[in-house]
């Protein structure tokens, strides 16, 4: 992965993150809510090679860690998001090209979505968080996995194209 | 070369793990580089949230709005029709109105507790990709804001200033699982805690065991030392249910809170306390009931004049 691409993912996920902290928040899902910023970051985990995934997790993580409204310790999140990277880059073969595959990408991201923000609570327990109830943590992760699922096929098609514009001819 | 690829990727791993503990290590313990950064991420944001607020805010609440929906399809393309042309004037002016009966509402209870406010728009939610609860506020450190004040809306309590910058602050919603506060139960004067629980509904624990609760007893803040992080008599909730289990050693009770925390738009930060502690004078009154009477109507051959309806106010 150049340098030029993280430089430019890094940007595209400050972009999302702002959209995310300051519009999408602001809406009251019921239930819980949607996070814009994790589906996008999952769907370019997913569609990167190894190392790819890890870099960008890890990058993601720092940005979601930068959140205001974060009761987690700094780089929680972004320890999170490098696992949940290694995660889809030792399944790399098995997950194949999504971008021939669009359904199969929406449910992917939703998947991940969910196992990401469980990850998320039990790094959280472990340093000692509070995060309320089991049975309202469940109602959150769910929540969250549907909204992803139902959103994320208006967000993921102009992710790949975008991809795809940003790739040099070697990395194509 | 796959192995050696391999390698590097586990060396990666390893590189971003370990730089992911040590920060997580350097917050824990308190390193305040940290904190500096969420709080400049604080100062970025709160310009483009105040920006997005604005278009945000009317449509905000659509989702739950959709939940009080009816009416007939007939209906519905009248009322289309009819409010086509000034959708757009009403839909702003409903928020405004709104946002003015909250303003209204909050600087009222501030003034009957005898505080001393700073009104402030709510112009951020918590992440939906954090757990914790939370409100951004378009006033900060400049308006006299500091950590650890108490914020209420028009009805009671809503949360403490967590984080401030100089244009805004993190309020941390008393739903929050984390929050805590002391409370008096106006009737009895008996003492507890009341713990967020990540939705509507609070728990109450009754320091006293054998403290006197019953159903719809109202809760005050009991007040901190110095007014930080809760100024007294602050109204918090109401008593739902009382559960006496004989296997817990205190009473609990489930709570339900004056404030609807999922649609704030105007909210109060109490900056000052009151010289003296309100006591109960906070605690809300029930409305009138406003009960209609109407007379049937006479035959309509018979020509005699109708009565008009007769409305009386029947306090409770």
């Amino acid at each position: 992965m150049s340098l030029p691409r993280i430089a430019f993912i890094s940007a595209f996920l400050l972009l999302t993150f702002a959209v995310q902290e300051a519009g999408i928040a602001r809406i009251n899902f019921p239930v819980t809510g949607f996070s814009l910023f994790l589906a996008i970051l999952i769907g370019l985990m997913a569609l990167e090679d190894r190392s790819g995934s890890v870099i960008i997790g890890f990058i993601g993580g720092l940005i979601l860690d930068l959140s205001p409204t974060s009761n987690s310790p700094f780089g929680q999140w972004a320890l999170v998001m490098t696992i949940i990277g290694y995660i889809i880059a030792t399944n790399r073969e098995s997950i194949g090209d999504f971008t021939t595959r669009p359904g199969a990408f929406v449910l992917f991201v939703a998947i991940v979505s969910g196992l990401t923000l469980t990850i998320s609570l039990i790094a959280g327990a472990m340093l000692g968080e509070d995060n309320g109830t089991i049975g309202h943590n469940i109602i959150v992760v769910l929540g969250n996995t549907v909204w992803t699922f139902l959103f994320a096929p208006l967000v993921l098609p102009g992710l790949t194209r975008l991809r795809a514009t940003t790739l040099s001819s070697r990395e194509r | 070369m796959a192995g050696r690829g391999g390698n590097r990727s586990r060396l990666l791993l390893v590189i971003l793990l370990v730089t992911s503990l040590f920060l997580i290590t350097l917050d824990l313990r308190g390193v305040s580089l940290t904190k500096q950064s969420r709080s400049a991420t604080q100062t970025i944001l709160s310009p483009i949230q105040e920006g997005f607020s604005s278009i945000f805010s009317p449509v905000g609440n659509f989702f739950s709005d959709i939940k009080n929906f009816g009416g007939t399809k007939a209906k519905l393309n009248d009322l289309k029709k009819e409010n086509a042309k000034l959708k757009r004037d009403l839909v702003l002016s409903a928020d405004i109105q709104g946002q003015l009966k909250k303003l209204r509402g909050a600087l009222n209870l501030a003034g009957r507790g005898g505080y001393t406010v700073v009104a402030a728009r709510v112009i951020g939610k918590g992440s939906a990709s954090t757990f914790s609860q939370t409100i951004t506020l378009d006033a900060g450190s400049s308006d006299g804001i500091t950590k650890d004040m108490t914020v209420i809306g028009s009805y009671g309590l809503i949360g403490i200033v967590k984080q401030v910058t100089a244009t805004s602050s993190v309020v941390l919603l008393m739903s929050d699982p984390t929050f805590r506060v002391g409370v008096r139960v106006a009737r009895s004067d008996s003492v507890g805690v009341v713990i967020g629980q990540g939705n509507g509904h609070y728990l109450l624990q009754l320091l006293d065991p054998v403290g006197d609760i019953k159903k719809n007893d109202v809760l005050v803040t009991l007040g901190s030392d110095g007014n930080k992080p809760f100024v007294p008599g602050v109204p918090v909730g109401k008593i739902n249910s009382v559960n006496n289990s004989s296997a817990s050693l205190t009473q609990e009770a489930d709570v339900s809170g004056f404030e609807s925390l999922g649609s704030l738009g105007v909210v109060a930060v109490i900056t000052k306390g009151a010289g003296h502690d309100p006591r109960n004078a906070l605690v809300p009154t029930p409305e009138p009931t406003v009960t209609v009477y109407v007379t049937p109507k006479p035959d309509s051959t018979t020509v005699v004049p109708a009565p008009s309806p007769t409305v009386s106010k029947k306090g409770k």
